[in-house]
């Protein structure tokens, strides 16, 4: 009986093993580590070539390419819609999940141009085996000695990648603020509004 | 005896804040009961900075040199620090207090009365404090939003702290009236500049700027409060 026990045990941990080994092999980045490589590959590029900042079609591809893969933007919209999510439809969903999109990269096209010359530092990873929620803590040092904290939230994927769904700036949070404005739009008028007002602003 | 009412009041109303935080996703109107006149007075606000604020901050912006431009921000950052401290006092924060101490003498002598910053390059920290945050610290919620004709946004609380923080305003209390003005005038166009970044990004982020205003504010203040700790907000 206690043999079968040791027996069982000796398997487990041959197994554990396996499994410990066989991971690297498909692992999938830890969210700090999106975070960083994300980061890297924009600010590389933003110093390589600072002209990229005046060229709009080149800097949108960039935003594309390195950024936006790992955003989760529909999780990001329906957060920002709270409540009001379940009253669109599927259609009316897709479209402000669109547009949404649009803005959140064209507003950070514009952000891009103040934050050439700083640097980031990126705080210990604070994260619990197996947790799937995570806040990936950093501070933007400002030439000017002032330092700004931004922290991404990030959520663990069925497919086990890691995608940020919230950005939050010095305490104030994208999506809260988009929730509280989309909120108003749809109280005073209705998601179809709203999705008006997002596509005018996006032209 | 004292402290642990003290503590739990702090504890409660910290609890009353978070929930009052998540509270305000699902109102129609999240802590904004005065949104009309509000609204009102946020128009009249931007008109003004349209045609008068905004247009000497940007003369000011491009005629004046950068290095100067730095130095007068510091000058005036040198003051806040050292209100500051009377609030991490209040709070008795002991670190936040010796750190913008700190900051004070060494900027006020290395740096030749707050022009430069060389506490910062040491990297000693702000303490960030003021007397709103004080009150929110020791429970007191941020009430009705509030926007303060030429001042901006603000809540009741943030408002009715402003009056007694101005009594040790190194700035406001010179007693060279003609000195004291202007030093107050620049220190308007100053921060005006120093909003440019900001501004630029709501105008591009932002439905209605009212509203994103608004909610970047409060966010930002209960931010403050919780010196960065952000209470779940699901």
């Amino acid at each position: 009986m206690k043999r079968n026990k040791t027996i069982a045990a000796v398997f487990a941990m041959f197994a554990t093993g396996l499994l410990m080994t066989a991971t690297p092999a498909f692992a999938q980045s830890g969210p700090d580590e999106v975070v960083k490589t994300a980061a890297a590959s924009v600010t590389t590029v933003l110093k390589s070539d600072p002209g990229i900042l005046g060229n709009a079609s080149k800097l949108k591809e960039l935003i594309e390419s390195k950024l936006l893969p790992n955003f989760n933007f529909v999780r990001m919209t329906q957060l920002a819609m709270g409540r009001n999510w379940a009253k669109a439809s599927p259609e009316q969903q897709s479209a402000l999940t669109k547009e949404f999109q649009t803005l959140l990269v064209r507003t950070y096209s514009g952000a891009l141009a103040n934050f050439k010359n700083n640097t980031i530092d990126y705080k210990p990873l604070r994260m619990a085996a197996g947790e799937t929620d995570v806040t990936v803590k950093t501070v933007v040092n400002q030439a000017n000695g002032q330092g700004i904290p931004i922290d991404y939230s990030l959520e663990k994927g069925a497919d086990g990648s890691w995608k940020a769904y919230d950005i939050i700036v010095a305490g104030v949070s994208l999506v809260t603020n988009y929730r509280d404005e989309f909120n108003t739009v749809i109280r005073d008028q209705s998601v179809d509004a709203l999705i008006k007002q997002l596509q005018s602003k996006n032209k | 005896m004292s402290r642990t009412f003290i503590a739990s009041t702090v504890i409660v109303s910290m609890g009353v804040l978070t929930l009052s935080g998540c509270a305000s996703f699902r109102a129609a109107a999240p802590g904004d009961p005065l949104e009309p006149v509000n609204r009102g007075i946020y128009s009249f606000n931007s008109t003004f900075d349209h045609y008068l604020l905004k247009p000497i901050a940007k003369g000011y912006d491009a005629v004046v040199p950068s290095l100067v431009k730095t130095g007068v921000s510091n000058v005036f950052q040198n003051a806040a620090d050292a209100q500051s401290a009377v609030s991490d006092l209040l709070q008795l924060k002991g670190g936040k207090l010796g750190d913008d101490l700190g900051r004070v003498v060494i900027n006020s002598t290395l740096g030749f009365g707050g022009i430069f910053d060389h506490a910062s390059a040491m990297g000693i920290e702000r303490g960030n404090e003021d007397l709103g945050q004080t009150l929110g610290y020791w429970g007191i919620g941020a009430g009705p939003y509030l926007v303060i004709p030429f001042l901006g946004p603000s809540s009741l609380r943030d408002a009715i702290a402003r009056y007694p923080e101005g009594l040790y305003d190194l700035v406001s209390t010179l007693s060279s009236v003609p000195v004291r003005n202007s030093l107050m005038g620049v220190r308007v166009v100053d921060t005006r500049v120093g909003l440019f970044p900001a501004e630029g990004l709501m105008n591009q982020a932002a439905l209605d700027r009212y509203t994103f205003l608004r909610s970047a504010y409060l966010q930002r203040r209960q931010s403050l409060v919780l010196d960065g700790k952000r209470p779940k907000d699901e």
